[in-house]
């Protein structure tokens, strides 16, 4: 076997992030961490949330719960439907 | 609610027929997420009622004051909001007679907003809360931190959308929301604890 054909693999530390087990900036994170779920993040604020958040163990866990909180009140809440005697009310009211 | 919705009282000229077809197309298919707005603001079923016509009558009184093409949703809900202030909040039922200017003064503090604020709630115990408990412990918070939460996170507003239908700036809206969030998970926190999900 010829061993100048094998890939060279990089040695698994070298490709692992460093991870962060507490955040200096967690007031900041947090608001940025909503602001990119909200989809209103500054474009300043994606590229930090791209730059670090793989690399923070509290962020991660911090956007994993938000995310999770968000959609569970977009999805699990119960819209109800508007009384339909609501609606005839109305209609009869600008109408009349 | 002339003095509300002042900024938006240019004139438009409408016929009668136009009347009656901007608030069909524009207006009706709006009516169910008005209702529940109107159903978690009074958190009663027959004010919310009362609600939901009130701005829908106002909204036809006043359509001329909406300009096409801009968005109606957003102006009914500035609508429901201001009647709700104005006519209702008085009335509430809601036991916690909250001074909302304490509140905020409280929590934009110096001293809050230094703090690292964390609550030790997990992601896997708010997957288990069934919708009920979501919307008890939202129903739960202050009236004005519920808004911003059911504006954006329920009814999918933007801040900009959401700091017209609010009157306040957008840098609130944000404070408003983060710290109504916070204060959410407080809530969640003690749902989650007390159905065991928590341990």
């Amino acid at each position: 076997m010829n061993a100048s054909l094998t890939t060279p693999s990089m040695p698994e530390e070298a490709q692992k992030p460093i991870m962060k087990h507490n955040c200096e900036h967690r007031a900041e994170c947090m608001k940025i961490i909503q602001a990119i779920l909200d989809d209103e993040a500054t474009e300043a604020e994606k590229d930090h949330f791209r730059e670090n958040m793989d690399k923070c163990i509290p962020c991660i866990e911090s956007y994993r719960l938000e995310k999770c909180i968000k959609d569970s009140l977009t999805l699990k809440i119960e819209k109800k439907p508007c009384p339909q005697s609501i609606l005839d009310t109305i209609i009869k009211k600008i109408n009349s | 609610m002339l003095v509300a919705m002042s900024e938006t009282l240019t004139t438009n000229e409408y016929t009668d027929d136009l009347r009656y077809e901007v608030f069909n197309r524009e207006f009706m298919p709006h009516i169910d997420s008005m209702y529940n707005f109107a159903f978690r603001l009074t958190m009663d079923e027959d004010d919310a009622n009362d609600l939901v016509q009130d701005t829908y009558l106002k909204a036809f009184r006043f359509i001329s004051s909406f300009e096409q093409g801009t968005n109606a949703k957003a102006w009914l809900f500035r609508i429901l909001k201001n009647s709700f202030i104005n006519d209702y909040r008085k009335k509430s039922k809601e036991p916690s007679k909250v001074d909302y200017q304490e509140v905020e003064t409280t929590y934009n503090s110096e001293e809050a907003s230094d703090t690292t604020y964390t609550v030790d709630l997990r992601a896997d115990a708010v997957q288990e809360l069934i919708g009920d408990e979501v919307a008890n412990a939202l129903n739960a918070l202050p009236v004005d931190f519920r808004t911003v939460i059911i504006l954006c996170d329920i009814e999918g507003f933007t801040y900009e959308e959401m700091a017209k239908i609010l009157d306040i700036p957008i840098g609130t809206v944000r404070s408003r929301l983060h710290r109504a969030r916070n204060l959410l998970k407080e809530k969640l926190k003690s749902y989650a604890s007390s159905m065991g999900y928590d341990s």
